[in-house]
């Protein structure tokens, strides 16, 4: 009985081996590889023109390809399948035989640069689904439409994750990332690269760098952008992201609606669908490795001018202040960003007022500190800023007020203030439609400025001239409220 | 299992559960076998290839004679063809270098004549001679591993 048992348990285990050997045989002969080695055999024998070209195809040898590139550390094995890339007879062959688009091979020959470092994707494995990696969304179609991300939050799937590698093969779209490794900018313009060169150029004119860091110098709201093109994806939340969930379509989709991606983001972008590829492309150039010299041509090519004062306000400014004529309240920031080129401003400050704002910044709020400790800017490029923001000044000299005139009593000025400014700035002047009174630029000025603010108000925004050509409130008034606004500061929130 | 059908099914049904089993059990080990046999034969070894482009026909003119550094590999051409002989030194494996009157090894003094015949030395064998065949692209690809005849030389159009 007992040896029965155990004869049947041996047949079973038997046969389940037989099984997995029969498998495991069958993809050890019939890779993927292979089936189209042999359909390109095929294509090549019909293809023959002559009796010579025939014997030839005949003899083509079905093997696996590998392209073993020592100084890239790489060894890609694409060819095994795009078997026809160098092939011209292969032009307008299907895939995976086509011929290689365009004359790119004729300088970068396959054998030194091999596939995967301008395309990523995953060179060894001999496998489409493993080598291209390609994450594929299967429960929507491609766009970001807000009904998709809907239905996609109400039928997750789990199928989207068939084959994880940290840089699957790069669409097609955003491939001249892959050029400025090798090329310069110069070069790249006339020499079909002009995708990444715009991009920069959004970069630099959209004023990114205000919030993020490039070579350590920009702002510090958003994240240092230093390798971010090649951070795998692992550092990007995928969540909501359509179509393929990939590094690639995140950097799109985020240019297009950061918000959508991740709420809390506090980015300004305005830009087309158009311009976000462009920059999508760039930021992904901007990569952490770096190929091997004898790889690069970046020439040297004469250091532009350095940028004027308007190139670098663009750079550093334009993201936050856009063009500085009118200030406006911010729904994401939740504060008023104020009007730095607004003439009536420009009237009341002198620049070493501006200067100081910007190397300084403004604590509690979103204006960072510029000088070259903090985001990095040299003296003379602020100073450059600064007398572009101040060439707005109206010539005529502000109305001064004699501050010693009067004796000032913050007790009255509270009241005052109750009335007159807890509207816009607050009760306590943290700020609302106005800007925080609590911050150390505000606090740190002198009793003249501010009571001439507060005189005059500034025109083209909300804060109105309390003098007496406006709302009609005395010098003796004025001087009491600013007063107690500079006890802001040290009164509890 | 019930008695019943042990008696119904004799002693040829259990013969039969015998070999199966057995049967199945020898030849799975026997694949299994293989299988390891099969690890002893790579598809491909993380080096470089030894078959190599080295351009096109055309950029070896009749009577020229270029040595690829690289790929320490003499290509040659006259009337003959295009040929391909190794520049490794079959002794010691140097790289030799061409001289008027065939390759001379720096190392330990091995000389070969123009066809790669061993004329002095300590070198063991003449140096092979390398198979060349032109690729979809046009180029000419050597293949080191598959030594021809001496004598073999290439026409391509």
């Amino acid at each position: 009985m007992q040896s029965r048992f155990y004869l049947s348990l041996m047949l079973i285990s038997g046969l389940v081996l037989l099984m997995f050997m029969a498998f495991a045989g069958y993809r050890e002969l019939a890779p993927e590889w292979k089936k189209y080695q042999k359909e390109y055999k095929e294509l090549l024998v019909k293809g023959a023109k002559d009796e010579n070209a025939k014997k030839m195809a005949k003899n083509f040898s079905v093997e696996l390809q590998q392209l073993y590139l020592g100084d890239l550390k790489r060894v890609d094995r694409c060819t095994s399948c795009h078997i026809g890339y160098d092939n011209p007879a292969m032009a307008n062959a299907k895939l995976p035989f086509k011929q290689h688009s365009g004359d790119y091979l004729k300088n970068h020959s396959v054998e030194k640069y091999g596939c995967t470092i301008c395309h990523y994707g995953q060179g060894r494995a001999p496998e489409k689904d493993e080598a291209h990696a390609a994450i594929k969304a299967t429960a929507h179609a491609a766009g970001a439409g807000a009904q998709e991300k809907q239905a996609r939050k109400a039928a997750p799937t789990g199928e989207e994750h068939k084959v994880h590698w940290d840089f699957p093969i790069i669409p097609v779209q955003y491939i001249q990332s892959s050029c400025s490794q090798c090329h310069d900018s110069e070069f790249l313009k006339n020499k079909g690269g002009g995708k990444v060169v715009k991009g920069e150029e959004f970069f630099r004119e959209k004023g990114c760098k205000g919030c993020h860091k490039l070579n350590s110098i920009g702002g510090d709201l958003g994240k240092a952008l230093d390798g971010v093109g090649s951070q795998p994806i692992a550092y990007f939340p995928m969540k909501d992201v359509a179509g393929e969930r990939n590094t690639y379509s995140w950097h799109k989709q985020h240019f297009v609606d950061p918000r959508n991606l991740v709420p809390e983001s506090e980015m300004k972008v305005n830009v087309t669908e158009e311009e976000a590829d462009f920059l999508a492309t760039y930021v992904l150039s901007l990569r952490a490795e770096e190929v091997p010299k004898k790889y690069r041509r970046i020439r040297d090519i004469a250091p532009a001018a350095a940028p004027d004062g308007e190139a670098l306000y663009k750079m550093y400014c334009i993201g936050c202040h856009t063009t500085g004529k009118e200030s406006m309240y911010d729904e994401i920031f939740r504060r008023t960003i104020p009007s730095i080129k607004n003439p009536a401003f420009l009237k009341a400050v002198d620049d070493k007022y501006i200067k100081t704002v910007v190397t300084e910044g403004r604590a509690g709020t979103q204006m960072t500190s510029w000088k070259t400790t903090a985001a990095g800017l040299t003296e003379q490029e602020v100073d450059k800023i600064v007398s572009y923001v101040a060439n707005d000044r109206p010539k005529d000299k502000p109305e001064l007020f004699d501050v010693t005139k009067y004796k000032a009593d913050t007790k009255r000025g509270e009241d005052i203030y109750k009335v007159r400014c807890a509207l816009c700035h607050g009760k306590k002047g943290e700020g609302a439609l106005g800007i925080n009174l609590r911050n150390p630029v505000v606090q740190n000025a002198d009793l003249q400025f501010l009571a001439m603010t507060a005189r005059d108000g500034r025109a083209n925004t909300p804060m109105p001239p309390f003098g007496k050509k406006g709302v009609g409130l005395s010098d003796q008034d004025l001087l009491d409220v600013v007063s107690y606004v500079k006890t802001l500061s040290k009164a509890k929130k | 299992m019930s008695s019943e059908a042990q008696d119904k099914s004799g002693v040829s049904r259990r013969d039969f559960l015998n070999i199966a089993a057995f049967g199945a059990a020898i030849v799975s080990a026997l694949g299994m076998l293989a299988g390891m046999f099969r690890m002893f034969k790579a598809n491909v070894h993380y080096e470089e290839s030894l078959k190599f482009k080295i351009g096109k026909p055309e950029t070896f003119p009749s009577g020229m004679s270029r040595k690829i550094d690289d790929k320490n590999l003499f290509v040659l051409s006259d009337e003959g063809g295009i040929y391909a002989i190794t520049a490794i030194c079959q002794h010691l494996g140097c790289t030799v270098f061409a001289t008027e009157w065939g390759y001379q090894c720096p190392c330990h003094g091995s000389r070969y004549d123009k066809d790669g015949n061993v004329i002095g030395g300590p070198a063991p064998r003449a140096l092979p001679w390398y198979e060349i065949t032109q690729g979809a692209d046009g180029n000419l690809i050597v293949d080191a591993s598959k030594e021809v005849a001496k004598g073999t030389k290439y026409k391509f159009s």
